[in-house]
Order: C-alpha cells, then sequence, then structure tokens
C-alpha cells in the first residue's frame, strides 16, 4: 500500500513529533490565513491529510495537546468555505481577535471572582468592630 | 301523546273550566226566576261542574306526588353536586401528583443518561489532571493575570516557538543541508539518542513535548500505518512553510537563513 514500507519506531516517533507541532500550528489564525494564500488548501492531497489529521481528536492523542484550541480549527478546515474565508486578511484578524478576548475571559471571571471575595471578607471585617463601638 | 301540558296548566284550566260553568249556573239560576225553568241544561251543567271538581281534586293530588319527588329530585342533584366536587378535587390532586411523578422521572432518567455516558468513556483521574495542568500551565487557554494590549503572548504558538519547534529545526536542515525527507528521519536520530529527551525541550518556556511524550504509550499502529502513502508528499511542504512563514502576509522570507 505504501510506497516506503513500514515506518520504524524511530520514524514513527518523528511522524508523532511532527505531527503534534503541525496540528497545533492550526490554532494560529495567521498561519492558516498564510497557508490559504499560498493556496495549500486547494491541494486535495493537502485536504485529505487535515482530514486525516482528525485522529489527534481521540483522547489517547488528545491528551498531549498545549494548544487544544486547534481541533477547533481543525473541525473548522474540514469545511470548504471555512478554507475559502480564510484567505481574506479581515477574516483571520477577527478570528486572531475573538480568540484573544475569548482567552481573556476566563481570566477576567476569576478577578472579578475575586474582588467579590474580597469585598465581602472586607464587610465581615467592617461588621465586626461595631457592636463594641455602640458600647 | 305529544303535548304534555304541566300540572299547573291543568289546574289553572280546570279552575277556568269550573268558572265558566259556574257562571253558565248562576246565569240559568237567574235566568230562572224570569222565564221558564230549562232543568235538563241545568242538571246537565250541575254534572259538568261536579265531574270538574273532581278532575281539580286529581289534578291537586297529582300536583302533590309531583312537589314530593320534585324535593327528592332536588335532594339528589344537591347529593350529585357534592360528589361532582369531590371527583374534581381528586382529578386536581392526581394530576398534580402525576406532574411531579414524571418530573421525577424525567431527572431520574438524565442521571441514568449521564451515568451511562460516564461509564461508557472512563478518563483516569490523574490524566485528566495532567493534562489540566498542561493547558493551562502555559497560559494556553487561560490569559496570564498581567497580560495588556502590546504583550507578545497568544493562546496559540506564535511564529517564533513554531521556528523553535521540532518542525521549524526540521525545515532548517533541510534547505541548508538540502537534504531529503528519508534521511532526515536517520539524521536526527544523533541527537534523540541522547537520554530520550527532545533538544528543544531546553528551550525552556517554548517547549510543547514533556520527556513523558516521546514513550507514546499504547497508540494504535492504524494511525500510525494510514498516513504512510500521504507522509512522502506532505512533509516537504511543512519545510517549506516553516521557512517562508511570518505572521504578516507579506510574502517576504523569514531571517532563518541570514
Amino acid at each position: 500500500m505504501s510506497t516506503r514500507g513500514v515506518e520504524t519506531d524511530e520514524q514513527q516517533r518523528i511522524r508523532f513529533q511532527v505531527e503534534l507541532e503541525f496540528v497545533q500550528c492550526f490554532a494560529n489564525p495567521n498561519y492558516l490565513h498564510f497557508l490559504a494564500q499560498r493556496g495549500y488548501f486547494k491541494d486535495p492531497a493537502f485536504v485529505n491529510y487535515i482530514k486525516y489529521l482528525q485522529y489527534w481528536k481521540e483522547p489517547a492523542y488528545a491528551k498531549y495537546l498545549k494548544y487544544p484550541m486547534c481541533l477547533h480549527f481543525l473541525d473548522l478546515l474540514q469545511y470548504e468555505h471555512f478554507r475559502k474565508e480564510i484567505v481574506n486578511g479581515q477574516c483571520a484578524r477577527f478570528i486572531d481577535d475573538q480568540q484573544i478576548l475569548h482567552w481573556q475571559h476566563y481570566t477576567r471571571k476569576r478577578v472579578k471572582l475575586l474582588q467579590s471575595q474580597a469585598e465581602k471578607h472586607m464587610m465581615t471585617l467592617q461588621n465586626e468592630p461595631t457592636p463594641q463601638k455602640s458600647v | 301523546m305529544t303535548s304534555h301540558k304541566s300540572t299547573r296548566e291543568v289546574l289553572l284550566t280546570c279552575i277556568d273550566d269550573i268558572e265558566i260553568i259556574a257562571k253558565e249556573l248562576l246565569d240559568n239560576l237567574i235566568a230562572q226566576k224570569q222565564q221558564k225553568p230549562v232543568s235538563a241544561e241545568h242538571s246537565q251543567l250541575v254534572e259538568l261542574v261536579l265531574q270538574k271538581d273532581t278532575e281539580l281534586k286529581a289534578t291537586l293530588k297529582l300536583a302533590e306526588e309531583q312537589g314530593a319527588l320534585q324535593q327528592k329530585v332536588v335532594a339528589l342533584e344537591t347529593e350529585v353536586e357534592r360528589h361532582d366536587i369531590e371527583i374534581r378535587n381528586l382529578q386536581k390532586q392526581l394530576k398534580e401528583a402525576e406532574q411531579l411523578l414524571a418530573t421525577a422521572i424525567f431527572q431520574a432518567k438524565q442521571k441514568l443518561q449521564a451515568i451511562d455516558k460516564a461509564n461508557s468513556r472512563p478518563v483516569n483521574s490523574e490524566e485528566l489532571i495532567k493534562f489540566a495542568h498542561r493547558i493551562s500551565a502555559s497560559n494556553a487557554v487561560c490569559a496570564p493575570l498581567n497580560w495588556q494590549q502590546g504583550d507578545l503572548r497568544r493562546p496559540y504558538p506564535t511564529d517564533i516557538e513554531m521556528r523553535l519547534g521540532f518542525l521549524g529545526r526540521l525545515g532548517e536542515m533541510n534547505v541548508n543541508g538540502h537534504m531529503s525527507f528519508p534521511e532526515l528521519l536517520h539524521r536526527p536520530n544523533h541527537s534523540m539518542q541522547q537520554g530520550s529527551s527532545v533538544p528543544n525541550s531546553q528551550a525552556g518556556t517554548y517547549s510543547w513535548l514533556s520527556q513523558n511524550d516521546l514513550q507514546m504509550p499504547g497508540l494504535s499502529v492504524s494511525h500510525l500505518g494510514v498516513g504512510g502513502g500521504m507522509d512522502h508528499k506532505t512533509p516537504k511542504k511543512e519545510n517549506e512553510d516553516v521557512d517562508v512563514m511570518s505572521t504578516d502576509s507579506s510574502s517576504s522570507s523569514s531571517s532563518d537563513s541570514q
């Protein structure tokens, strides 16, 4: 089936690293834009490769990912419409902005939570000394 | 008998009839004083009066009986009304109970579904924690607390990081040495033999793979086999990508070779 024959263990390890890094590069919308502009998404072999890379969604492989956002982009890349749209620079910038805002979302939520906790703590501290003052 | 007169009407017509006959009688009696007595008509009228009288009495009796029946009917109707109210109350309570039970069953079903789902794909809690640490510690999914506009850190690998990665250095070696991919597969062997640690892990914050990753426990061979036919063409492209890539869409080549 394959023209190169069976891969050795070493080759398999290298291919694992290579594909791990490559699939995580999809998390970068600028890189996707770069690929689109150079016409890689029009190559059927490349489109097949993207389809093949979906194995990273399985838990056994996904646990090695550091940037899990790449899986979402991997899904989006399966659609031809998205592959066509990402050629547009505005699209890439919009996605980048939204990604960064989303990235900050959890931080903001956590900061708000900590602030409200701190305020509650301050209130309880203020309420304690008043019974003594009234005497 | 198609026309049923009500008892009241029968009574009233009876009374009217008696009134008329009585008037006739009295007229006759008055006329008797002035003219010759007409005794045949007179006796007929008297008979008629008597007949009407008996009719009246019978109808009155009937009316009494009907009155008694009517009272019974009213009593029964109140009974029926009472039972009706009780039944409606029961119906309301049953409906409420049914609703409560339906919600309870629905929630129980959902819980069962959740349990089934959890049991079908169990995940080791240690692995979960490891994964959670991996994606959070490097600020890959959550922005660092001191992040401001203009900070270069991003939720995805930036082009600098990409170049410092394994893929980037593979590309470098391809450009500089003009080697084909199969040879490259053998070349990194020498660097890899250093106690199974990836060289770029020494780059500190830019490392993507920890030492544990290279052991690849329990990965199915089918995936590794499928890609064999396609790798021949695509890795060359990957190398090209990394050479010329930049975060802007300009087509200037990168400064790797400089």
